[in-house]
């Protein structure tokens, strides 16, 4: 039997039907279209599949999708802000963070739910909150240098 | 043309006193796949939908070796929602014949018995049956009900084991190629290779000491984090279409048609973004189950591989046995060098060792060496190139060898290798003779570095240095290049781009062409849409693809030249193009800009497109690296943390210096996972324990600092701009830069991969007469 | 994974009701799910317990803290009390498993979570636990399985990172069943396997942890872990350590290891040995000898003995001065 799950994901209203055993991100992959969560793991170990749940970092590999009821979501296509491109993902192409570009929307939501928290992390910070994140490509070098750029780059909108 | 003409002319003493200056090379721009790849838009494998698509899976054999009785699908196939289930016996029986990969070559029965075990599985995790259903989860349920009967065979795991007459044999007619030979007895020893330079006994009897050591290393992953995955679609035209993440379309399309037994025109592959293969991406592993799945359901069919499957059934990179004897000098010169290196084929032949032969000693000027490599089968997955495969393993024999050379001889590390140290002219014990290369810049640079000279401070601290080779590859590149109206030029490879290639690969255009890197359109397309590709692999595409966009910008160029010599009614002979601006040679009012040009095509001629199809494969130059790492050992856990890393690297000519960092840093952070971290472990079945990044331990944000780097410049004569393959080089030295680290921190010397905390203190704990045995 | 039902439980009393050996509770999930993926467990449902009221605040109770066991490992970390006064919880929390893993999993799953043991959660692999005939561990890979309790039949450890913490507290566990509510040790909560194999604590199928009782902390503590990688990896071995002190001199001490027996295991003869003691380098030391008497490592940990001593020395430390060593 299908559940009914009426949910809302970066902004916008959506309900769907899935087996119990689906979990949220097959449900937005296979069933929403958001292909940006990535699979790299499908067990909570890469970071790939981040999206911010009620304000909170999860990999949405290991949340059903039937727990998404009533709640709200932020996924990779909802950092985007109508402005243009939000401050991380300049930074990332600015820095040359991303290589295969996999891992890439992970660490967005990751390093957004970061920011969101802490607007100005040390570079110690940074590592421990993107230590749930697997790069293969960078060495994680760039990727560190994009957040600690893009939390300096936000803090001075902040200012003005 | 232009920009290449200066480059040319720096080869005089005189002219190379002026520094060569570009527009575009050596500059950062955005890359232009980057929006699409920070905003979630970009498509990879696993994100194609198509209409009326199936999932498959895969079901694996639970044995390291068992010969298969038979199968019973009958269960499965009746499942509702269950719409195809195949097996070996649905591929039709091939030709046997050796197929090329583009970065090696292999037996045809072996590619089709890797993709779906027949008579035989030799690996936990060896394809056996597959299905496609309405969903992915009553494909995996259909999975759990195929019947497989299966005579449990024993397995051999240990490579030397492997080498012993009456080890259990993986092939009953596999003999030994022995330096040319075909061994009467068959044997799990594929081939046994030799390479031989000078007299090695003669050299022996000069040396003052010889070193003689073993060293071991573990079965390794890549470790991408895209798993693997195909869709296919075999149209009732008899059409065959494969979407599918990998380094080279056309190099899937030549296996998937052998396998197949089509015409390679009969299917395109369709190349989407590729999300890390690092040399696990050649061998095709999906595809022709996909399309075999397709076939019998009539419709699409997406496979896509989950962790577990991509660390039991693709291709990691080979442990290894290495023996090293070196005899060396008091004055550190080395007199002789001998090797012998047996690497783990997998279930199949073809272990990269020939590689790690070309380059274990290949940093350095030895008049006698004997190089001997062994291509051994084991039960387990047949191995796949990593990242400059077979010289992380060699590099960490050698090179920790010669740290020790070094502390006897008591001379500086970096000294002694600037000693005994390659230059052009010098002779590989394979035969090759360096053109110019930058090893001993490397050194210079390093010397130079501040880290090289900067203090140790706190107890249980050291450092290590190592330095490595790669020989990297040209092999085959096409583009064409189209140039629009509005003056930009739409660019179309063929060589997937895992790493910023379709930036590098423009901005080489863009530099001949005069144009800024924004106004080059790189797009990688389908087998049917550009000319053949190799693999991305051997660190080839900035270098060959590169050479090949140079080649369609002047023909871009000459065709220009003509359109304008068109405008002005004049010969084509009298337009000299420079920087985008294309003039009179003698009246200096008829000049005209590229855009300017690019907008008056139709009143000259109609559309230009400038094409190349090269083999570059004469010209690729090789790269040395030399690396510094600083580390802590706690002498009370074994735990190594890396403190300070840099990492010296000729690079030929940096097109993109912060992509080419980027690859120097991703191959040390690969390099010290490898090290300090990363193993597949295997019970006395053969079965794997650690299928999960969780257990397999790659290195996260917190276990590495920053990553410094040092791009010296020595051009590559084979290249206009002087490019050098840079993405393997880097993954070589820091095994090795990590165990000479570790013997100045903590006294001990570390011969197995990976030094892991128990390793490390059971080390510590032994040298202090307190093995943990007598805990 | 084999498909289930799905049941919203919206009070302890639901839940309980729905819950039996085919229905499990589903919490955190971080643990759960991937047993699914990988048929290890194969429910008929899952009772979602996380809509339960009153189960994820952490509140002041008898001069500690009563905390639900749907309260995240963030919101334990986040939680200015838990920092202050309970600093063994806290460390044995701070960098475990991963940002996103911390938001999810919670302290009731953290302390009943499954074993790790790759020999369990591979169905090729014969165990125990999973109703097979022998355990693999003992001839595989196992340098990181149990060196205390391996006489068997399991050698798993335990997989909770604050079990020692809560052992060294003295924390109460609240069990809600059938029957009502009942309190339990928390040393009486976890069991070895020779008690039971299949389970690793005294819950019947339809009970439900539901509060974690923290008693008033009586002295200083600490946590110290060893572990292969910095984050997102288990401890290869810890220790959580409580000491009531006078002075520099401890008058009672509390010490138990994590990631090395089956459950948090308590190093009674470490206690002993720094009872009464000026805590320094020495003592520390001597009390680390203690701990790792008794251990009987397999064959491929024995160098888990020395990470043992290592981690209760600096845990003591750490404990004394407050500061990581």
């Amino acid at each position: 039997m299908k559940l009914h799950v009426k949910t809302t994901i970066n902004g916008e209203e959506f309900e769907f039907l899935c087996e119990p055993r689906e979990s949220l991100l097959e449900v937005l992959r296979d069933r929403l279209g958001l292909t940006g969560s990535k699979e790299g793991c499908n067990n909570g170990n890469c970071g790939a599949c981040n999206v911010i749940l009620d304000g909170r970092l999860v990999n949405s590999c290991l949340v059903f999708a039937a727990e998404a009821a009533g709640r709200a979501i932020t996924t990779i296509e909802g950092i985007q802000g109508p402005e243009g491109l939000h401050p991380l993902q300049e930074k990332f192409l600015e820095h040359a963070a991303l290589q295969c570009g996999i891992c890439t929307p992970g660490f967005i939501v990751a390093a957004k739910a970061l920011l969101d928290r802490n607007p100005d992390p040390s570079e110690a910070e940074v590592r421990l909150w993107l230590a749930g994140n697997l790069c293969r490509c960078t060495g994680y070098d760039k990727i560190v240098r994009a957040v600690l750029e893009a939390a300096k780059s936000t803090a001075v909108v902040m200012e003005k | 043309m232009a920009t290449v003409k200066t480059k040319k002319t720096t080869k005089s003493k005189k002219a190379s006193q002026i520094p060569v200056r570009y527009r575009v090379i050596g500059t950062r721009p955005i890359r232009h796949d980057g929006v699409d790849k920070v905003t979630g838009r970009a498509q990879y494998g696993a994100d194609v939908q198509l209409a009326g698509l199936l999932h498959g899976g895969i079901l694996r054999s639970p044995h390291a070796h068992a010969r298969i009785r038979s199968i019973d699908t009958g269960k499965a196939a009746a499942l509702p929602g269950v719409k195809a289930v195949i097996t070996s016996a649905d591929i039709g029986p091939v030709t046997d014949r050796v197929v090329d990969l583009g970065e090696g070559a292999t037996r045809l029965q072996h590619l089709r018995d890797n993709i779906l075990a027949s008579g035989k599985a030799l690996y936990q995790g060896h394809a056996v049956a597959a299905v496609a259903a309405t969903s992915p989860h009553i494909a995996q349920e259909a999975l759990r009900l195929i019947e497989v009967d299966y005579e449990v065979l024993p397995p051999v795991l240990d490579l030397r084991e492997a080498m012993e007459a009456g080890a259990p044999l993986l092939h009953e007619d596999l003999h030994t190629d022995d330096l040319g030979t075909k061994s009467m007895q068959p044997s799990n020893i594929a081939k046994h290779l030799r390479f031989e330079k000078g007299d090695l006994e003669k050299g022996f009897k000069k040396a003052d000491q010889i070193f003689e050591r073993e060293f071991l290393t573990s079965m390794v992953h890549q470790g991408y984090i895209e798993p693997h995955n195909a869709t296919a679609f075999w149209n009732a035209d008899g059409r065959l279409a494969i979407w599918c993440s990998t380094q080279g379309g056309f190099t899937v399309r030549q296996q998937a048609a052998a396998i197949l037994d089509l015409p390679v025109s009969s299917i395109k592959v369709i190349p989407m973004e590729i999300g890390g293969g690092f040399g696990g991406k050649i061998h095709v592993y999906l595809e022709p189950v996909a399309a075999l799945l397709s076939k019998k359901s009539g419709k699409p069919v997406k496979l896509v591989m989950d962790r577990a499957e991509v660390f039991e059934a693709t291709g990691p990179t080979s442990g290894s046995h290495i023996q090293v004897k070196i005899g060396a000098r008091k004055d550190g010169r080395i007199v002789a060098a001998q090797a012998q290196l047996a690497y783990e084929a997998g279930a199949f032949p073809g272990s990269l060792v020939v590689c790690g032969m070309m380059c274990i000693f290949a940093p350095y000027d030895l008049e006698h060496q004997r190089i001997d490599g062994y291509d051994v089968l084991v039960t387990k997955p047949k191995t796949a190139p990593y990242r400059a495969p077979g010289a992380t393993n060699a590099a960490f024999a050698s090179e920790t060898v010669l740290d020790e050379i070094a502390e006897w001889a008591g001379i500086d590390p970096l000294e002694i290798r600037r000693l005994n140290g390659a230059k052009e002219g010098t002779r590989r014990a394979d035969g090759l003779v360096y053109p110019r290369i930058g090893f001993l810049e490397t050194l210079g640079a390093a010397r130079k570095h501040p880290h090289a000279s900067a203090p140790l401070e706190g107890p249980n601290r050291g450092r290590g240095v190592a330095s490595g080779f790669w020989f990297n590859v040209g092999l085959k590149s096409s583009v064409t290049a189209a140039v629009n109206s509005d003056g930009t030029v739409s660019l179309t490879e063929g060589t997937p781009d895992i790493g910023g290639t379709r930036t590098s690969v423009a901005m080489q255009l863009a530099e001949v062409l005069g144009l800024a890197a924004a106004d080059v359109k790189p797009q990688v397309v389908d087998t049917d849409s550009v000319g053949y590709n190799d693999v991305t692999g051997g660190s080839r595409v900035t270098f060959a693809t590169g050479l090949a966009a140079i080649e369609a910008a002047r023909d871009i160029e000459r065709q220009m030249a003509e359109r304008a010599a068109r405008l002005w009614g004049v010969p084509a002979s009298k337009v000299k193009a420079a920087g985008g601006v294309y003039r009179h040679a003698t009246d200096s009012k008829k000049k005209i800009t590229f855009k300017e040009l690019a907008a008056r095509l139709d009143e000259t001629g109609g559309p230009v497109v400038g094409k190349a199809s090269l083999d570059t494969s004469a010209s690729a130059g090789g790269g040395f690296g030399t690396h510094i790492v600083d580390v802590e050992v706690d002498p009370e856990t074994g735990k190594v943390q890396i403190l300070r890393y840099t990492a010296v690297q000729d690079v030929g000519k940096a097109i993109h210096p912060s992509y080419v960092e980027g690859q120097l840093q991703g191959g040390v952070a690969q390099g010290a996972g490898w090290a300090l971290n990363e193993e597949y472990f295997y019970d006395d079945q053969g079965r794997l324990a650690n299928a999960s990044f969780l257990d397999y331990r790659m290195p996260t944000a917190l276990d590495l600092p920053m990553i410094d780097t040092v791009l010296v410049e020595v051009p590559n004569p084979g290249h206009p701009f002087g490019v050098r393959g840079v993405g393997e080089v880097p993954i070589v030295p820091p095994p090795a830069a990590l165990a000479n680290a570790i013997y100045r921190a903590a006294g001990v010397r570390l011969r197995q991969l990976p030094m892991n905390p128990g390793r490390v203190l059971e080390a510590i704990l032994t040298r202090d007469g307190k093995p943990p045995s007598k805990a | 994974m084999k498909n289930f039902a799905y049941i919203n439980a919206a009070s302890e009393k639901a839940a309980i009701e729905s819950m039996s050996d085919k229905a499990l509770a589903l919490a955190g999930g971080t643990n759960l799910l991937n047993l699914l993926k990988e048929y290890v467990l194969a429910p008929e449902a899952l009772v979602n317990i996380k809509g339960i009221a009153g189960l994820n605040a952490i509140e002041s109770f008898e001069g500690g803290l009563k905390i639900g066991a749907n309260v995240t490992l963030s919101e334990l970390l986040d939680h200015a009390e838990v920092r202050g006064r309970y600093p063994a919880l806290h460390q044995a929390l701070y960098d475990i498993g991963t940002p996103q893993i911390r938001n999810m999993s919670t302290l009731g799953g953290n302390l009943c979570a499954r074993p790790h043991c790759w020999y369990y959660r591979y169905e090729y692999f014969d165990c125990k636990k999973r109703g097979g005939q022998g355990c693999a561990a003992i001839a595989g890979d196992n340098e990181f399985h149990a060196i205390f309790a391996t006489d068997g039949p399991c050698v798993m450890i335990h997989p909770s990172s604050a079990g020692p913490a809560l052992v060294v507290y003295g924390a109460k566990v609240k069990i809600a069943g059938p029957g009502g509510s009942r309190d339990a040790g928390i040393e009486e909560f976890f069991t070895l396997p020779a008690a039971a194999v299949a389970r690793e604590n005294v819950l019947k199928p339809n009970e439900l942890v539901t509060h974690v009782l923290l008693p008033p902390p009586n002295g200083k503590s600490a946590t110290y872990e060893v572990r292969h990688k910095e984050s997102h990896d288990w401890p290869l071995a810890m220790a959580s350590v409580a000491l009531t002190m006078a002075g520099e001199t401890a008058q009672e001490a509390r010490i138990c290891l994590g990631a090395v027996a089956p459950v948090p295991w308590r190093a009674a003869a470490a206690e002993a040995a720094l009872k009464g003691k000026v805590v320094n380098e020495t003592t520390a030391g001597e009390a680390a000898q203690k701990a790792a008497e008794g251990a009987k490592p397999l064959s491929g940990n024995k160098y888990k003995v020395q990470l043992v001593r290592t981690a209760v020395k600096r845990a003591i430390l750490a404990a004394a001065t407050g500061r990581r060593v």
